[in-house]
């Protein structure tokens, strides 16, 4: 029985035929779409099984530490398939993400062994790694004969892969030669413009293209679009959370640093030349003019909600904030459209910096390589076209899964200009913070400096001055400047 | 004090509605936002006119949250088993520790009584932060992280204090003389404490006791720490309604509902004794 | 002391020694609690290293220089500043008005019975939901609060997300969690008073503030006593709301001790200082509530000597 279909699909799984073909081929054969989605599962699972031995850890059990998240859902929507695939029993601990980190960080630092993977983000391996928490994967990665041959390393889009790799050296270069490889990037967000369509047009406003075009453009929003409307939000809490979105994409794109590294390794404060000075002085006065009254406690969700339920014209923030406001019951559902962003307008793209939801693998885990064959799963095609189409596994790392056809015409019906803001962005997509173990320290600091400001307890170039002296004196303290 | 003008009574009335107003109206909107979804509770400007839903209590009860990406587990009802679990056996344990422990340093000045009852508090101001890290490579060694027993004992911390020295105080108002006529007659001891002394400081022990109780229940940051995800409090539960997709308001609300109407039972029950019968003038010397 | 009378006569059936009785009664408790000193102690230690997770390899003893390191960082001075001003300020508003409301509640009756009850339900909501629903309702947009404040005139009133709010708003919050506290421990220390001295003073036709100033008042001390107590510790080691609402923003008016710290431990991963800070914070916890515990004997003993 349907044997036809299931060539079909093999051809497909092999590259022979494209994922349209195949779908188109299988309509044809009058299969309905529930019945294909499980050839098609099935056959996937053979053909990944074909020339490896997934079933070498057959019968161990994993544990896995995740946050609540669209992400976690696709992958435990799915997880049958690996445990099918393996033989390998998974069972996970879900956190929400108020409190997530503070589980990690209790969990690695008193070397629990309870965990043998878990969902981080890159900055945080920044303190991981060092402490001596997680694994480096190259090991795994290079190895044929732990990796099967159809994960393709290759397929990660690049500014994403190496913003997860560092050598440990305090301001290191991301993903140099000597880097290590210290989680693999699943899901990623990328900080561009997401913004209400009908109220632009009812505000005469069309998509600012740099920073002064988008301060103007959101004062304009707030004075004519009524009902209380604010025109930009981007996060003001005082936290780290604040500097890495809109606010460090934006400064990236003036060629502007958070750290400048010395010849001698050393690291110092570069948040106070005339350049940066400019650029916090205009985003300090935006937020003042039209940023959301509540914006010292403003966080991500509140960027998100506020967009969705129709109190904020424009985000400057999360690219997947906007993407999932405009679904759900939120009563802009719909309405949203997306737009790159390019802050200087000398720029010749968008530089936006990235939030990386990415799997590592803890050091304290008690059988890594088995450990491995679930990340590679997790990390791999096959689980990430299943996310990405299935489920809200956006916006996914891999080259070939921004290739796929029915995930680009998914997201151009529903989200319009998502697909393009994401391909013209994606070049300059990176990490543009300087890898630290005192990262968290500068941000936070940083965040409430420019709380200061915007509550003119300070002058922005007093406030960015005595920021730079503070942080050199806690980087010397650490004995790294 | 039965004297009083009408003028005095209209105040009086007049600042415990304001008090009325001012503590209840929070919860009031609270449990009005907990029939909404977000697309009313999010409504500019705030509205009270809406209608009702049962879906966020529908998604709590049956652990199913029907979302645009699917359908998602909730632990909800778990969080909340949990949560009595915890609380009712560290109250319980609390208890049986410190009324004794209490009764000892009310009734008997004995050498080091007073350090001793002042390290127990000492317990209570010990910032949980503080031995949290070193708690949880000790709990490792020992084998304790991830269980109740371990849980238990670390919320010894939060109730033990609160209970010994709230009832220790009720146990020093009631006069001694009682419990001596009654040892006189014969009674042992135990005897005195349990016929004499613990009837007549009921009504502490239970106040005491539901203020520990309602400690431990809002105590969340040592499940969060000391155990996985199927040991966590509602609170932990709660939380997990602040999503990347969103933040779920109106679920939140009904948590804190659902979460509340424990504690509220048992305190509308054991009312005569928290305001009713504390009357302990009759017995006291 | 009468107490000790009591119990001169051994009893029969129990044949543990008199003398021994109140160390078997009080030692369970003690034990439980005493592991606890062991990660305490272990927390000491590293107060007095330079230990950061991030540098493992760094990890030192470097004596004191956490400690000696506050004298020169205003950002310790704040933190210490914030954080007595908080307690304080709370501690004395939840005083007072609980303070209020019990003697409000203080007759019987089946409406007050009821209040007081009802009353408690702020104390029920975990701190962190209550922060989280209180920023909501003081949401510019769609904040009742936001929305009633607007009615009144007040139009940019923007609550904890302006400096020279923020303090007040989360006073506010903590004073809406925890009057109920302060209340229930009053009303039944109130309701447990004896009555004989009121009726005596009624019969004279003693003045209501006289009464209440030399009779209500110096009667409820201890209870009042307890009840700060236990305020205070809570107050100064204040989290859950601050942290929920403006995370001890904007800039660094509201960074009080256990912020300060939480943001040391679980984000900077600074171990040695966020160590000492508590160690610091464990020691005026220790000096407040020696005072307290010294005058709240002292009232019991003259208490018991009136008796």
């Amino acid at each position: 029985m349907y044997e036809k279909e299931k060539d079909l699909i093999s051809a497909f799984l092999r590259g022979e035929v494209d994922r349209r073909g195949m779908l188109k081929g299988l309509g044809a054969a009058g299969l309905t779409v529930g019945t294909a989605g499980t050839l098609f599962n099935m056959m996937s699972t053979q053909a990944l099984a074909a020339d490896f031995d997934w079933k070498a850890h057959s019968g161990k059990k994993l544990k896995l530490l995740l946050n609540k998240h669209p992400y976690a859902d696709a992958m435990i929507a799915n997880l049958q398939t690996f445990k099918d695939l393996t033989g390998i029993d998974v069972t996970y601990d879900v956190f929400p993400e108020d409190v997530y980190f503070d589980k990690v960080t209790a969990a690695l630092s008193s070397g629990s062994t309870e965990y043998d993977a878990f969902m981080t983000g890159a900055y945080m391996t920044w303190t991981y790694g060092p402490a001596g928490w997680i694994t480096d994967l190259k090991e795994w990665i290079n190895d044929p004969a732990k990796t099967n041959p159809q994960y393709a390393w290759d397929d990660f889009l690049p500014g994403v892969k190496n913003s997860c790799a560092w050598n440990g050296q305090p301001g290191g270069a991301l993903g140099s030669d000597d880097a290590k490889q210290w989680c693999i990037p699943w899901g990623y967000e990328q900080n561009n413009l997401s913004f209400n369509q009908a109220m632009f047009d009812k505000a005469g406003v069309s998509v600012p293209k740099n920073l002064d075009e988008l301060s103007v453009a959101a004062a304009k929003l707030t004075k004519d679009v009524g009902g209380g409307v604010y025109g930009i939000g981007v996060r003001g809490s005082r936290s780290w959370a604040t500097i890495h979105p809109g606010f460090l994409s934006g400064y990236a794109n003036f060629g502007q640093k958070d750290l400048n590294v010395g010849a001698d390794g050393k690291l110092s404060a570069a948040m106070n030349t005339a350049d940066s000075k400019a650029f916090h002085a205009k985003w300090v006065s935006m937020i003042q003019e039209s940023g959301p009254k509540d914006w010292s406690t403003y966080t991500w969700y509140q960027v998100g909600t506020d967009l969705g339920a129709g109190a904020s014209a424009m985000i400057y923030d999360a690219d997947i904030l906007g993407y999932f406001m405009n679904g759900g019951d939120n009563k802009m559902a719909g309405k949203l459209a997306y737009a790159p962003f390019a802050a200087n307008p000398a720029a010749s793209a968008p530089t936006p910096n990235i939030w990386i939801w990415s799997l590592a693998m803890s050091n304290f885990s008690r059988d890594k390589d088995a450990t491995w064959y679930f990340l590679q799963w997790a990390t791999g095609l096959e689980h990430a076209i299943f996310g990405a189409t299935k489920m809200d596994f956006v916006n996914p790392v891999r080259a070939s899964v921004w290739k796929d056809e029915i995930f680009r015409e998914r997201l151009n019906k529903s989200y319009p200009g998502y697909v393009e803001m994401h391909d013209v962005s994606a070049p300059g997509a990176k990490i543009h913070f300087t890898a630290q173990p005192l990262f968290f320290d500068v941000t936070t600091e940083w965040a409430a400096t420019l709380q200061k400001m915007v509550a003119k307890q300070v002058p922005v170039d007093e406030g960015l001055d005595q920021l730079a002296e503070s942080i050199n004196r806690q980087l010397q303290e650490a004995g790294l400047g | 004090m039965d004297t009083m003008s009408p003028l005095e009574r209209t105040l009086r009335g007049l600042a415990l509605t304001l008090v009325v107003v001012f503590f209840m109206f929070p919860i009031f909107w609270i449990f009005l936002m907990s029939f909404q979804t977000n697309e009313t509770i999010l409504a500019i400007p705030p509205s009270i006119v809406f209608s009702p839903t049962l879906s966020n209590y529908a998604a709590l009860i049956t652990g199913k949250l029907q979302t645009a990406a699917g359908t998602l587990d909730i632990a909800f009802m778990s969080n909340l088993g949990n949560s009595i679990f915890l609380s009712v056996a560290s109250v319980a344990v609390s208890l049986v520790l410190g009324v004794p422990a209490a009764y000892a340093f009310a009734r008997h000045k004995f050498r080091g009584s007073e350090d001793i009852a002042f390290t127990l508090l000492s317990f209570r101001f010990a910032p949980p932060l503080l031995v949290l890290l070193p708690l949880t490579q000790y709990f490792q060694w020992l084998g304790l992280s991830n269980t109740y027993l371990g849980l238990i004992w670390v919320y010894q911390l939060i109730c033990l204090p609160l209970i010994l020295w709230i009832v220790r105080g009720y146990f020093e108002d009631i006069s001694a003389d009682v419990e001596y006529a009654y040892r006189i007659a014969g009674h042992s001891w135990f005897a005195t404490f349990r016929k004499i002394a613990l009837p007549l400081a009921g009504p502490g022990i239970a106040a005491a006791g539901l203020l520990a109780f309602i400690f431990a229940w809002n105590n969340f940051v040592f499940a969060l720490v000391l155990a996985s995800a199927d040991k966590q409090p509602v609170t932990v539960g709660a939380l997990a309604f602040v999503t990347s997709s969103g933040i779920q308001y109106g679920q939140i609300a009904a948590a804190i509902v659902l979460s509340v109407t424990p504690t509220l039972a048992l305190a509308l029950y054991a009312q005569r004794y928290l305001v009713e019968g504390l009357s302990l003038g009759a017995v006291k010397g | 002391m009468a107490s000790t009378e009591t119990l001169r006569r051994p009893a029969s059936g129990f044949r543990i020694s008199r003398k021994m009785l109140p160390y078997v009664l009080s030692l369970p408790a003690l034990l439980v609690c005493i592991g606890i000193l062991i990660p305490f102690f272990t927390a000491v230690i590293y107060s007095f290293q330079r230990y950061r997770l991030s540098q493992p390899w760094a990890r030192q003893f470097n004596w004191g220089e956490n400690y000696l390191n506050f004298i020169t960082d205003p950002a310790f001075w704040n933190t210490l500043k914030v954080s007595l001003l908080y307690a304080g300020l709370t501690v004395t508003l939840e005083l007072l008005l609980g303070l209020g409301i019990a003697l409000l509640l203080q007759r019987r009756s089946t409406v007050n019975n009821f209040i007081s009850i009802m009353l408690l339900l702020p104390l029920m909501i975990a701190p962190a939901l209550a922060a989280l629903m209180w920023k909501l309702m003081t949401n510019p947009s769609f904040g009742i609060l936001s929305y009633l404040a607007s009615l009144i005139g007040l139009h940019d009133f923007r609550w904890a997300s302006s400096p020279d709010t923020a303090l007040l708003t989360v006073v506010l919050v903590d004073i809406w969690v925890y009057t109920p506290f302060i209340m229930i421990l009053l009303l039944a220390g109130l309701r447990s008073l004896p009555t004989q001295p009121f009726e005596a003073a009624a019969l004279d036709g003693v003045p209501r503030s006289f009464v209440f100033f030399r009779i209500t008042l110096p009667m409820l001390t201890p209870y009042i006593l307890t009840a700060t107590l236990f305020r205070l510790l809570d107050s100064i080691q204040q989290f859950d709301i601050i942290y929920a609402m403006t995370q001890g923003g904007p800039g660094n008016t509201l960074t009080v001790f256990q912020v300060e710290a939480y943001l040391n431990f679980f984000q900077s991963t600074n171990v040695g200082r966020s160590a000492a800070l508590l160690i610091i914070l464990w020691a005026i916890t220790y000096t407040l509530s020696n005072v307290f515990i010294k005058n709240w004997l002292r009232l019991r003993e003259r208490a018991r000597g009136e008796a």
